[in-house]
């Protein structure tokens, strides 16, 4: 049975007097230890359908499986590390890490090893009492990382998390993140992730499924097999980046 | 050289440190720096302050317009976490300002200072660049290799706990 199941999802919001389509008859599987990267361009409807796993947004039809049973509601063994970073400004590192334990009624004892441990894995040591308007966009979307892997999730997902970043800074945040997701004392080892930067899919995804706009269709599920650590200058990422690329650019 | 010898320290993020440093290494360890500039669409500016950081902390050289990753900058990408923070603090402890800086607060009782004290110290040794900046960018690399601390609440700069610990005696 694969962890995360999706059939013939659909997303529509009403719009002036008709429908919206957003996402259309999407349908995919993810298994326990994929690192599955949604790419598309805006519109695809890719954030959508990552909220629509996350059970933030019921899809208007189609049924969400989690480990074999539908859906409903959010999913308490996901979390979200979003764009925006999303941090509570007047709460320090360790306080908007320990926000999502205290949310899910975690003991103050178990609170407080998880957001050292987790602090610790992200590279936030020293940084505990620091609020966020000290801290620069990496530093802040290491919390965000932090946070979310404090809950110990099952299902990481990531919305664009580095594409309010510099270059130099993603470089270094989406190795961190390669690192995470391979550490053997963590529990979390599927990701899902969303971004828009075809380079960024193919350096760290198992599996890229291609999306396309107007309505947000899966166009693709391309299976990555390129060694690690993956080199941006061979011939077979600039041919992969080229095929994903003529997929988007054909319906577009 | 500032009068008193004290070096200004060129903030940089060490995110964007490290990442210079895995993209050299992808790049087999040398590479234009015009060339990495242009490839990451970043300005030159932004480019040369931080490949001043990584040459301040010896992780990288940049003879002639070309930006060679050192051997420490290496071992610094082999390591963990916790021994990228040995190895930062290693290096900043050399720095001149960093050094005063830790001489200062061990020499306090409480082995910390209010933020204004450490903002005129800082204007008195660098009187071309800006102190909130400096600061700034002593807190941040303090707080990672764990050797200052900074409470906002307090406005209280101080000497991480090991670092008094370890030190201690000799101050």
């Amino acid at each position: 049975m694969p962890l995360l199941e999706l059939r013939h999802v659909s997303k529509s919001y009403p719009y002036r007097k008709g429908q919206l389509r957003v996402l259309e008859e999407v349908s995919l599987c993810v298994e326990e230890g994929d690192f599955v990267v949604l790419v598309g361009p805006s519109g695809s409807g890719k954030s959508t359908l990552l909220r629509i796993i996350n059970g933030m947004v019921p899809p208007t039809s189609g049924q969400v499986l989690y480990r074999g049973n539908q859906l409903n509601g959010i999913n308490l063994e996901c979390a979200v590390v979003f764009q925006s970073f999303a941090l509570m400004p007047w709460l320090t590192v360790k306080g908007n890490v320990e926000l999502g334990l205290e949310a899910r009624a975690i003991a103050p004892a178990e609170r407080e090893r998880r957001a050292g441990f987790y602090i610790d894995k992200v590279g936030l040591d020293g940084f505990e009492e620091a609020y966020p308007r000290e801290l620069s966009g990496g530093m802040k979307q290491r919390v965000g990382l932090a946070r979310a892997l404090a809950v110990e999730p099952r299902i990481l997902l990531m919305d664009e998390p580095f594409s309010a970043l510099d270059a130099l800074t993603a470089i270094t945040l989406r190795e961190e993140l390669l690192d995470i997701w391979q550490a053997p004392d963590t529990p979390t080892h599927t990701i899902i992730m969303v971004t828009h930067m075809i380079e960024e899919a193919i350096e760290l995804a198992d599996r890229i499924l291609v999306m396309t706009p107007a309505p947000g269709r899966l166009v693709r599920d391309l299976r990555v097999e390129l060694a690690r650590p993956r080199d941006r200058r061979t011939e077979a990422f600039n041919q992969l980046s080229d095929q994903v690329f003529s997929l988007i650019e054909e319906r577009a | 050289m500032a009068p008193c010898g004290i070096e200004p320290f060129p903030d940089s993020e060490i995110a964007r440190v490290v990442g210079l440093l895995e993209l050299l290494e992808d790049r087999g360890g040398r590479e234009d720096g015009y060339k990495i500039a242009r490839d990451l669409n970043l300005k030159f500016a932004d480019l040369l302050q931080v490949m001043k950081t990584g040459e301040v902390l010896s992780f990288i050289a940049t003879p002639a317009g070309d930006v060679v990753l050192e051997p420490l900058g290496s071992r610094f990408l082999q390591s963990d976490v916790n021994q990228r923070k040995l190895i930062v603090r290693e290096q900043l402890a050399r720095h001149s300002l960093f050094a005063y800086l830790a001489r200062l607060l061990r020499a306090q009782d409480e082995r910390s200072l209010s933020r204004e004290v450490v903002l005129e110290h800082l204007a008195m040794l660098l009187p071309e660049e800006s102190p909130e900046r400096q600061f700034r960018g002593v807190v941040n690399w303090g707080r990672f290799a764990e050797l200052f601390g900074f409470n906002q609440d307090e406005e209280r700069f101080y000497l991480d706990q090991d670092t008094a610990a370890a030190e201690g005696p000799k101050g």
